[in-house]
């Protein structure tokens, strides 16, 4: 308890009450209190250290209500790292006052990774017990209404694919001349829903001549239990990915996953105590990339088909604001011949999703999300494309709301789709 | 306190929702962006939040007939505690009354709630070529209500004057519910008192301003940005007074001294030459580049005459950003530089800067504690900053003995204690020095008439 009081006042000292989170706070937005701020967040921790106030759950409530999006953090004239600190904070409730039994239950059952794969692919089986699909097969609803679990009848959500990801490709996808050998972290979203994008990941390096593996034992990367407050489950879990992607000595470890991509590389640091562990992360974080600043940092094939189409880009907030790649998608995309890329209003601010956060906060996400759609909407785009499956699921689920027609694509997808219509064309040219 | 039956009154005006009195509820809006210490903290006894003027009305009726404090709270980015809800009571908090009435493009007015963030009414009569100029540093938080009742400025004072200036009308719901409406869309109008003018920078004491009518100017064409440095801070007060005199009037004319300017460089790692001592940033605007350059051509002339070291002119978007980073981030650079900072805000006449600053390095060389100074050397309102940690009771009392010097440099060299941020609570010990027993009393007699029982915003200005 001590340890965390003396990290907290490391932050709370800077904070002069300016009030200019106000100004970006995507929730604030949408309920105008001033308790949802981050000051308002950042007062009642100080209140804590002061013996003023206690960890109670009424508290929990309070830090459970923010999207952790960074836009406050990011913008702090002050400096103060609101979003680790509300992470610490709500380490300190969960130790005091535990989190949900369902969240307890799923994040346990993450760390026994042969369980929670069966437990998935069992999903895959039986969810269409739990859901019916959308009319447009977009995705399904659930049929009954289980709020705990943020189900909502009227909340879109995407079909747990088949397979796995991992069972659907080889460990070691090799090329004929490998410029490089690079580790995937395909992240839960796509191993076991997106695993098309996770595919697309894969299919773009491998155009790019470089050797893809999969390494065997990877877990959830463990931003929602960490995010939740269960540092413990949050700490097993980045010990196993860290002794998983430490086991070979990579070039790169490449992501697709936003989320995924800004924990291994900068949020491990908040969770991992161990010294050892430490030193092994601190040389994989250099090493974490997401796939697009991979290829404009290290070059990468033109060989796109003309694709004559008008698309728009979300910034995920892990990857603006967690990895600080916001040029590089953009470069890719507008490299492909025939793109043109309308940008929204507001590009980079989060769309409402916030991992667990819709799922408990269900209103307040979507409520964030309608801006969202309407500056997408307004961009006339046919395609909107996003680095990060949360930000897509929520985003579809928005659209399909209002019966858009507009496709909501993984950057991934779209770019590994201009290669192969390429090669395609190539092939049918001979 | 609140008696219960009275809490249910309120509820039923607002709705539950919206009359908050959980400890953890009221605690956020116990504060405001003011040094003043967050604990032992001034609790509302009920946070409401209305949605309409009618609910401002009833709340008032119910709060005038049981003698409940009412402090009414924007943003609660005030730096002198005008929205800390002292004597606890209610904390009228005005955030969900942000609709942007009427924008009236042939009049060139809008009207707006007391809510509406100043950024967002900026960019909406933007979108239609239209100017509102006040810009409080605040404003990307900063709402409509709480400029009206502090009468925020901002750096673009200097040519385009405070928000009071584009003040046409108001509609304040008074202690007693009534709902008064002043002023209007005509431009010459002497029909009785000025009653608009008795609002703006009353700090919520008279009555509780729901909506405001602003009148706006065209959206100049061409904006440029100008740094000049200078061996000594007098030769940037010489040269703004120059310009000035020469009919040269900047957009903005920021002046910053050595200490300002050195926490900025170690803040952005930038190398400054030995012999800098002040910078002067300048915003100019005009019609077109030609006017643009004409006058960055004889603010250069008025420059190099005063002793300009460099002189350099932003030739794109992005160096002018450059240029006014070293302005917006000298808050932070400063705060960096000690646990707090005082940051004050005198205001003297335009020719008495360089004679003030002179007294504030003496008063800093007495106290032992370094105080930075920055400011709107256009219009003579500048913040000097005393660096100082409030924890440490022998530093808050140096800090607190040097803060009384400067309001008293203030007072001598024809000046006053707050350009921009009000008196609220921060203040108060120096009311009389600035305006006399006799200005304290009118006040009074002013505050008798308009709040009989004394629940508006008690405890602050005097």
């Amino acid at each position: 308890m001590d340890r965390h009081i003396e990290e907290w006042q490391q932050q709370l000292v800077k904070c002069v009450r300016c009030g200019t989170c106000r100004a970006v706070c995507p929730v604030f937005k949408i309920t105008d209190n001033e308790n949802t701020t981050a000051r308002g967040k950042v007062k009642l921790i100080e209140a804590v250290t002061d013996g003023k106030l206690e960890l109670t759950r009424e508290m929990q409530k309070r830090l459970d209500k923010c999207l952790l999006c960074e836009a406050c953090s990011v913008g702090c004239p002050a400096g103060v790292k609101t979003d680790e600190l509300f992470m610490s904070a709500r380490r300190a409730l969960a130790d005091n006052n535990g989190i949900s039994y369902i969240k307890k239950i799923i994040y346990t059952g993450m760390t026994y990774r042969s369980l929670f794969n069966l437990a998935l692919r069992l999903g895959s089986v039986f969810q269409s017990l739990l859901f019916r699909d959308a009319p447009d097969k977009k995705g399904r609803f659930s049929r009954i209404p289980l709020p705990a679990a943020g189900l909502n009848k009227r909340r879109l959500f995407p079909a747990l694919a088949k397979m796995p990801l991992a069972s659907l490709v080889p460990k070691v996808n090799k090329v004929s001349n490998p410029r490089a050998r690079v580790a995937f972290f395909p992240g839960c979203m796509m191993n076991y829903v997106y695993t098309d994008s996770g595919r697309a990941v894969i299919d773009i390096l491998l155009a790019n001549d470089v050797e893809v593996v999969i390494p065997d034992n990877l877990y959830c990367c463990g931003i929602m239990v960490a995010a939740s407050g269960d540092y413990g489950t949050a700490r097993h879990l980045a010990e196993r990915n860290v002794a998983a992607l430490s086991s070979d000595n990579y070039d790169a470890i490449i992501t697709g996953c936003a989320s995924c991509g800004a924990t291994l590389k900068h949020k491990y640091g908040l969770v991992i105590d161990d010294p050892a562990v430490r030193q092994k992360w601190e040389k994989i974080s250099e090493k974490v990339f997401d796939f697009t600043q991979y290829l404009t940092a290290k070059g990468y094939s033109r060989e796109f088909a003309d694709t004559g189409v008008k698309i728009t880009y979300h910034d995920p907030c892990h990857l603006v604001r967690g990895m600080k790649v916001s040029k590089e998608p953009r470069a890719v995309l507008k490299s492909i011949p025939g793109v043109e890329l309308a940008e929204m209003k507001d590009a980079n601010k989060c769309c409402g999703c916030g991992g667990t956060f819709s799922a408990t906060h269900y209103d307040i996400s979507r409520a964030i999300n309608e801006e969202k759609i309407d500056n997408v909407e307004k961009t006339g785009a046919e395609v909107l494309l996003t680095g990060c499956s949360g930000c897509r699921m929520h985003l579809s689920d928005g659209l399909s709301r209002r019966g858009s027609k507009m496709t909501v694509m993984h950057t991934a997808e779209f770019i590994a789709k201009a290669y192969a219509a390429k090669k395609e064309q190539g092939r049918l040219n001979q | 306190m609140i008696s219960d039956e009275v809490k249910k009154k309120i509820r039923a005006v607002v709705g539950k929702e919206n009359a908050l009195d959980s400890d953890l509820d009221r605690f956020g809006y116990s504060y405001d962006s003011s040094f003043l210490a967050l604990l032992p903290a001034s609790l509302p006894d009920m946070v409401v939040r209305p949605l309409t003027t009618e609910e401002v009305s009833a709340i008032m009726v119910i709060a005038n007939e049981h003698e409940i404090p009412v402090t009414a709270r924007g943003a609660a980015s005030g730096r002198t505690g005008g929205s800390v809800p002292l004597k606890g009571g209610i904390c009228l908090s005005l955030d969900r009354m942000k609709r942007i009435i009427e924008l009236d493009e042939r009049n060139m007015m809008v009207t707006a709630e007391a809510g509406v963030r100043t950024i967002d009414l900026y960019n909406h009569c933007a979108a239609k070529g239209l100017f509102f100029p006040p810009d409080p540093a605040s404003w990307k938080m900063s709402t409509i209500g709480g400029n009206v009742a502090e009468n925020a400025g901002g750096m673009r004072a200097v040519k385009y004057g405070v928000t009071g200036d584009y003040v046409m009308g108001l509609e304040v719901v008074m202690a007693d519910g009534t709902v008064l409406t002043t002023g209007g869309k005509a431009i010459k109008n002497v029909t009785g008192y000025d009653l608009s003018s008795l609002f703006v920078g009353s700090e919520g004491t008279l009555g509780i301003v729901t909506q405001a009518l602003f009148k706006l100017i065209p959206m100049p064409k061409k904006r440029g940005t100008i740094q000049v440095m200078f061996r000594a801070l007098d030769d940037g007060c010489a040269t703004i007074n120059a310009m000035l005199q020469e009919n040269v009037v900047p957009a903005a004319a920021e002046i910053m001294d050595k200490t300002s300017l050195d926490a900025v460089a170690r803040l952005r790692k930038m190398d400054l030459a030995p012999d800098i001592e002040a910078c002067v940033v300048i915003e100019i605007d005009g019609e077109d580049q030609a006017d643009l350059d004409s006058q960055t051509k004889r603010i250069k002339a008025v420059a190099e005459k005063c002793g300009a070291l460099s002189f350099r002119v932003a030739k794109t978007e992005a160096e002018s950003e450059e240029l006014w980073a070293i302005r917006r981030t000298m808050s932070s650079a400063v705060s960096a530089l000690a646990p707090n900072r005082i940051g004050e805000d005198i205001s003297v006449p335009r020719s008495e800067f360089p004679e003030v600053v002179r007294r504030i390095r003496k008063i800093s060389e007495k106290h032992k504690l370094t105080i930075a100074v920055f400011g709107h050397a256009g219009d003579g309102n500048l913040h000097p900053s005393v660096l100082c940690d409030l924890k440490d009771p022998e530093s808050a009392e140096r800090a607190h003995h040097a803060v009384d010097d400067i309001f008293d440099a203030a007072l001598a060299v024809g000046g006053t204690l707050s350009g921009e941020h009000g008196i609220g609570i921060t203040k108060q010990p120096y009311i009389v020095k600035a305006i006399g027993e006799s200005g304290v009393k009118v006040s009074k007699a002013l505050k008798q008439a308009f709040d009989p029982k004394g629940i508006l915003n008690p405890g602050k200005i005097w």
